[in-house]
């Protein structure tokens, strides 16, 4: 591989890396597991490099690449398996808007979307990341309706979860 | 507006504290390794393969002279061609898979193609279980029949086994190998399938039964 493309590479993969570390935070409960499958998906997005063409935005493309190795391709080690959730996720709070009981909310919402099975997490994370039924459904593989369905469902149980 | 689009509006607007890799670790990263499931599903399928390919050459001398003293040497000949070429089908369809495994197709794509290759490797071992089965019924059955020749071709007078009862003996030998080597053979699949496909067969059901 030439040095130019391993260096635009990984100056892309640098600019765009939060959204693997956030696939990394739902997918993994700890931090050994979040460093493997950050790498992991780094050599599946490096070896799927040369063939994008830049017909779509790089993150878009990344999306892709990085969902399908969390669910597919990723094998979860046993230590992942025996260890308690980590402490989720944290957002940075400016000190003038802190407003607990709305952590708290976010901290169980958080761990809610955590619970559910790996394709209703990928559906709800993109959900998050602002992505249209068309392009959640063209990430999947399913139909736009079946990604409305799916997603309402996996919005039920959410709501299930969290209130019992 | 329901508690996922409250989260949603957090999720977009806020920042959340996420680890930072240097540009340095990420260039170090490029000559990891990588250990996706289908590398180890390519590894254990070219074991499988060669694994029955092998077991072809590894048959000794005696057993292919005894054989032909038996009188079908030429028909095992003609089976083994087939074999061969139901070998080279396997290999060039295991082939095929393999390389339409994308991991830049939709999840659906990706794991049926995954669990289209291993499919083929599973058909494969399908192939030689179900192929020593029959081997084996149709040559016991011919021992069983001829079993006076066979006596004489393993030469087991000078061994001092007697001669009554020989028949009985030897095919109740043959089917305890025979179900124990099955026995073996399926516990072995069942565990590698069970480890390395259980969470791959969930997740594809699920996105199939979407679509249903």
């Amino acid at each position: 591989m030439n040095k130019e493309l391993e260096h635009r590479f990984v100056k892309e993969l640098e600019q765009n890396q939060n959204i693997v570390h956030k696939i990394c935070r739902l997918y993994t409960h700890d931090q050994d597991s979040h460093n493997d499958l950050f790498q992991e998906i780094t050599i599946q997005l490096w070896r799927a490099f040369p063939k994008f063409r830049g017909d779509s935005k790089f993150s878009t493309w990344m999306y892709r690449v990085a969902l399908n190795t969390a669910i597919t391709l990723y094998r979860k080690s046993k230590r992942q398996i025996s260890t308690q959730d980590f402490e989720g996720v944290s957002f940075k709070i400016k000190s003038e808007e802190y407003d607990d009981t709305t952590e708290q909310q976010l901290k169980l919402m958080y761990g809610a979307v955590k619970k559910l099975n790996d394709i209703d997490k990928a559906l709800v994370f993109l959900y998050l990341e602002d992505k249209s039924y068309r392009e959640i459904s063209d990430t999947l593989g399913i139909t736009e309706v079946n990604a409305r369905v799916k997603m309402n469902r996996a919005k039920e149980k959410l709501r299930k979860i969290l209130n019992p | 507006m329901d508690q996922l689009d409250k989260f949603k509006k957090e999720w977009q607007t806020r920042e959340q504290e996420l680890p930072k890799v240097s540009f340095n670790d990420i260039y170090k990263m490029l000559l990891k390794k990588s250990s996706s499931i289908v590398k180890w599903i390519f590894i254990i399928s070219v074991a499988e393969l060669l694994f029955w390919i092998g077991l072809y050459f590894i048959i000794p001398e005696e057993n292919m002279i005894l054989m032909h003293e038996m009188g079908i040497g030429e028909i095992l000949y003609y089976a083994n061609i087939f074999h061969f070429a139901v070998f080279g089908l396997f290999i060039f369809l295991f082939y095929k898979n393999y390389q339409s495994i994308q991991v830049t197709d939709n999840t659906k794509m990706l794991m049926k193609n995954i669990l289209n290759t291993r499919k083929t490797v599973r058909y494969f071992v399908i192939y030689n279980i179900g192929m020593f089965i029959v081997s084996s019924i149709v040559v016991d059955s011919f021992f069983y029949n001829n079993s006076n020749k066979l006596y004489n071709a393993m030469d087991f007078a000078s061994k001092g086994v007697p001669k009554e009862n020989f028949a009985n003996v030897f095919i109740i030998a043959q089917v305890l190998v025979g179900v124990a080597v099955i026995g073996l053979l399926i516990l072995f699949y069942w565990l590698v399938y069970g480890i390395l496909l259980k969470r791959l067969n969930t997740n594809y059901k699920e996105l199939q039964k979407m679509e249903n």
